[in-house]
């Protein structure tokens, strides 16, 4: 605890965990619960320093978002348990000889770029905050997560899985579950918990998409294509056009996603099904984008976007009260026109109700305000 | 000594279940302890983090639940065991 408490002394961990303010109180109160062997100088201040320092009266004052530059760090976690690892790439050194650490930092860059670029969003706090990921987590580790400060790459076993680092879009899911603690912080449970997935593959294949310039007809919607190894019998982990048509391997079993509610499964495993049933709001961001064409990260990227940060989705919201405040959404920023429409036609399609949009209103936003700074 | 893990969540959400049996076993004392200290130590509770792995382990009836990133060092060896799997 010594290295820590000379920068935030616990007692302003303690008052931001009980804070009002969501953002700040929940990157407080998982600092504090968080592991100290997993914290590090760097991360620490990478979590709270931006945003608690002004706060609290005790740094001086950081300007109210970050540069327009990422600051990236990628670590190799040396296939150990101890998080971040050792340091191996910050942000402007030169390329590792070591590929999983390179395409990790260029993913978070591709990450950034699309935040910014597409949303005016500084980093995933909307606030600068560093990018940290570590590679080479354990040894043959099938996954990769977010842990509340960083992401966390395994290299799979080269069996079923290749390496986590391959796709950008994994990255842009893992770093998308970032923005979404710090914006509308979607219960990882049931429902929220599957609108939570949803949103980390919606802004995990714009991110891909916007890096390859492609239209909404060029992508191939997938998450996870090139992650399964040769021989397995799949394309991908999950598909937004097409959810349940991923794979279908011994192995694996058959991609089990529904993409309409008629396909809706209940249980408990996996949260309530968060990995299974975020098929069905990915199929309606999928018919939305088809819908209105072009590049899918500028309308129905932005109304997602305005959705997720906007502030008015509760943390418990189901499908439809998620569904409601992107027409909500739609409405404010393009009016009752083909947005709005797209919107409700794709929501009806998979079979979730809309008719509550009315409560759901979202302030008119202009285009690439910023809308979640707290 | 009957050893069942059960994995659900992660990134691409495949499910897991895997169960041994000690008796016979040239390694049965060392899992034993394993799964002794898997059931002792059930490791701090936290909110789950998103795509991280969650298991059940039952060990002759008993049960004990955790979650990456959080496992003791005997939960994560007794996983890898049990599993075959990078865990
Ligand atoms: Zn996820």
């Amino acid at each position: 605890m010594g290295v820590f408490c000379t920068i935030v002394p616990p007692h302003i961990l303690d008052r931001l965990a009980r804070s009002d303010d969501p953002e700040l109180s929940g990157t407080a109160r998982h600092t504090l619960e968080h592991d100290a062997r997993q914290r590090t100088r760097r991360g620490l201040h990478a979590a709270i320093g931006p945003t608690a320092a002004p706060r609290a009266g005790t740094g001086p004052a950081e300007p109210a978002k970050g540069a327009d530059q990422p600051q990236r760090t990628i670590y190799d976690a040396q296939h150990k348990d101890d998080l971040p690892g050792h340091e191996i790439r910050a942000e402007g050194a030169k390329a590792s000889t070591d590929a999983s650490v390179n395409r990790a930092y260029d993913g978070l860059g591709a990450t950034f770029a699309t935040y910014l670029t597409a949303y005016a969003r500084h980093s995933i706090d909307g606030r600068g905050l560093p990018l940290n990921a570590s590679v080479h987590y354990l040894k043959g580790y099938n996954n990769a997560f977010w842990n509340g400060e960083q992401m966390v790459f395994g290299d799979g076993d080269g069996r079923i899985f290749l390496d986590f680092t391959l796709p950008v879009d994994v990255i842009g899911h893992e770093l998308t579950h970032g923005v979404t603690q710090f914006t509308a912080n979607l219960d990882y449970q049931g429902q929220s918990g599957a609108l939570n997935e949803s949103v980390s593959d919606v802004f995990g294949s714009l991110i891909k998409q916007f890096t390859l310039q492609q239209t909404a007809e060029q992508a191939d919607w997938l998450i996870g294509a090139g992650l399964l190894a040769p021989g397995i019998h799949g394309v991908a982990l999950r598909s937004m056009k097409a959810p349940g048509t991923a794979y279908d391997d011994p192995h694996l079993g058959k991609d089990p996603q529904p993409g309409t509610m008629d396909g809706y499964v209940s249980g408990s495993d996996d949260n309530g099904g968060v990995h299974i049933n975020s098929g069905i709001p990915n199929h309606a961001f999928y018919l939305t984008a088809a819908a209105l064409g072009g590049h899918a990260w500028k309308q129905a990227g932005q109304i997602w976007y305005d959705t997720l940060t906007g502030g008015s989705l509760a943390s418990n919201a189901d499908f439809a009260g998620f569904a409601a405040a992107t027409l909500a959404a739609a409405k404010a920023r393009y009016g009752e026109g083909a947005q709005y429409q797209a919107v409700r036609a794709a929501w009806s399609t998979v079979g979730v109700t809309t008719a509550a949009a009315g409560s759901a209103e979202l302030p008119r936003q202009q285009p690439g305000e910023q809308t979640q700074e707290a | 000594m009957r050893i069942e893990v059960v994995r659900s969540g992660g990134f691409a959400a495949i499910p897991r279940r895997a169960t041994l049996d000690t008796a016979g076993r040239s390694d049965a004392a060392l899992l034993e302890s394993l799964a002794r200290s898997a059931l002792d130590s059930p490791g701090p509770a936290r909110p789950p983090v998103p795509d991280g792995f969650g298991y059940v382990l039952t060990v002759d009836g008993r049960e004990v639940r955790c979650a990456d990133p959080g496992l003791t060092p005997a939960q994560r060896e007794l996983i890898t065991h049990v599993l075959h799997e990078g865990a």
